[in-house]
């Protein structure tokens, strides 16, 4: 079985990135994909800040990053870029931490006039981690979400196809392949 | 006239606003969009008593020559017109189409096949026109870029207009915000200081801006000679 792991980056506990990365992750698993939610709010933030990997908390996280065959990038927009908190824990991963793995990057934001910040901020850097296929970003409006903080029609459609891609991504053939070489 | 800010002269005509434009449909909103901030900033001067001159260098007319520019470095008359016209504007509206995410590569290729310090300083207000809001960074992401490269005085209004954009009343008061900025940097005579008191401080190619970038006199008969031409004959000067 597949496996994918999801991060979500909001500071704010009622979080309406971690909302959609929750959605994704109970649908990926009717799929039959072996999905977690790691919310990186509840780490450890003074060993998360200094990168202190040997930290027990900190640790797992980095290992459930190696384990997982796909990585669902969850974050808000902030000031037309991806979260502080983010690029945090991206910076404590080895510098090809997501070789041979398929990455799905989704932001929520409120204005459309910043979708793009995914592809100008972020693809560049899971790129540098090494990500072997990195899919289509998707950019939620927050308009998109009810005050349950749940999908509405038109999204949960849209996140149909796009988790049917990013689910397809990790069982291709070339995957193994390129784990092997970077093996 | 005298410049209300620090007392010096500017050109008796008035401020020379050069419009630069990357539509290509007839008529262009892209065309469009520059027109109204040049034509807003001119009624801002003369709410001032102060004159702007609009010239348009239209894209369009130039691609042919763009193109045999971006392969051969020769400029051919019209874009010679061109670069001409950009040295002696004292301010820029550069209005791109977004295709593609990106601004047009007649756009691009445009500003690409200028000498690198032809726009040195000067105020440049920067504009898009695309189909979807959902392109609005291409402005600040890549047009920004590239103007810093050139070392323009990038206006930190930069103006957007989604095809949804065109009758609201927030675009008419961007446009209002980036043209009062433009007059203001006119009127600071920032790249002519920049010109006059500072230009050897840059970096130059030999020849980009016909020996004023080094300070020299290509007149003297070393500097013919060493340009490939040929000394006067002695006597003769
Ligand atoms: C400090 C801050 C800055 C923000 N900046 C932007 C922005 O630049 N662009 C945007 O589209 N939304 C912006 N927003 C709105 C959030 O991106 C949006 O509400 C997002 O869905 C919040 O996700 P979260 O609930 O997971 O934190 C900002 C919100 C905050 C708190």
């Amino acid at each position: 079985m597949p496996t994918v792991l999801a991060l979500s980056s909001s500071p704010s506990r009622s979080s309406r990135s971690a909302a959609v990365a929750e959605y994704a992750v109970t649908a990926l698993r009717s799929g039959g994909v072996d999905a977690n939610h790691l919310r990186l709010r509840e780490l450890d933030p003074s060993p998360l800040l200094a990168a202190d990997t040997t930290h027990p908390e900190i640790e797992s996280a980095v290992r459930a990053v190696a384990e997982a065959d796909g990585i669902l990038l969850a974050t808000p927009t902030y000031k037309a870029a991806y979260s502080g908190l983010l690029k945090v824990f991206l910076d404590l991963l080895s510098q090809f931490a997501f070789a041979g793995k398929a990455v799905l990057p989704i932001a929520t934001g409120g204005s459309p006039a910043h979708v793009l910040s995914l592809d100008y901020g972020l693809r560049p850097v899971v790129h540098s981690l090494g990500a072997w296929h990195v899919l289509q970003s998707l950019f939620v409006l927050d308009s998109q979400l009810d005050e349950a903080l749940r999908p509405g029609e038109q999204l949960r459609s849209t996140l149909e196809g796009v988790l049917g891609d990013f689910t397809h991504a990790l069982q291709a053939p070339s995957r193994t392949a390129t784990i092997a070489r970077s093996a | 006239m005298t410049n209300p800010i620090d007392g010096t002269e500017t050109p008796a005509t008035g401020f020379r606003l050069v419009v630069v434009s990357g539509g290509t449909s007839d008529p262009s909103s892209t065309r469009l969009l520059a027109d109204r901030i040049a034509e807003r900033t001119a009624r801002l001067a003369g709410e001032r008593a102060e004159q702007v001159h609009v010239s348009t260098i239209d894209l369009r007319d130039l691609a042919a020559e763009i193109s045999s520019a971006l392969v051969s470095q020769l400029l051919g008359p019209k874009l010679t017109r061109a670069v001409a016209t950009l040295r002696e504007a004292d301010g820029i509206i550069a209005s791109a189409p977004v295709y593609k995410a990106a601004p047009s590569g007649l756009f691009s290729s445009f500003f690409h096949v200028l000498d690198n310090d032809l726009l040195i300083g000067k105020p440049v207000i920067l504009a898009a026109t695309a189909g979807t809001a959902r392109h609005a960074l291409v402005v600040d992401n890549e047009m920004r870029a590239l103007f810093a490269y050139l070392r323009t005085l990038t206006a930190p209004t930069a103006v957007f207009a989604a095809s949804e954009d065109w009758n609201s009343g927030e675009l008419g008061a961007r446009i209002g915000r980036a043209a009062f900025e433009m007059l203001v940097l006119l009127e600071s005579g920032f790249s002519h200081k920049i010109e006059n008191e500072s230009w050897q401080r840059y970096q130059h190619e030999y020849g980009s801006a016909g020996g004023t970038e080094l300070g020299i006199d290509l007149g003297t008969d070393l500097m013919r000679l060493a340009t490939g031409g040929s000394a006067r004959p002695t006597g003769s000067s």
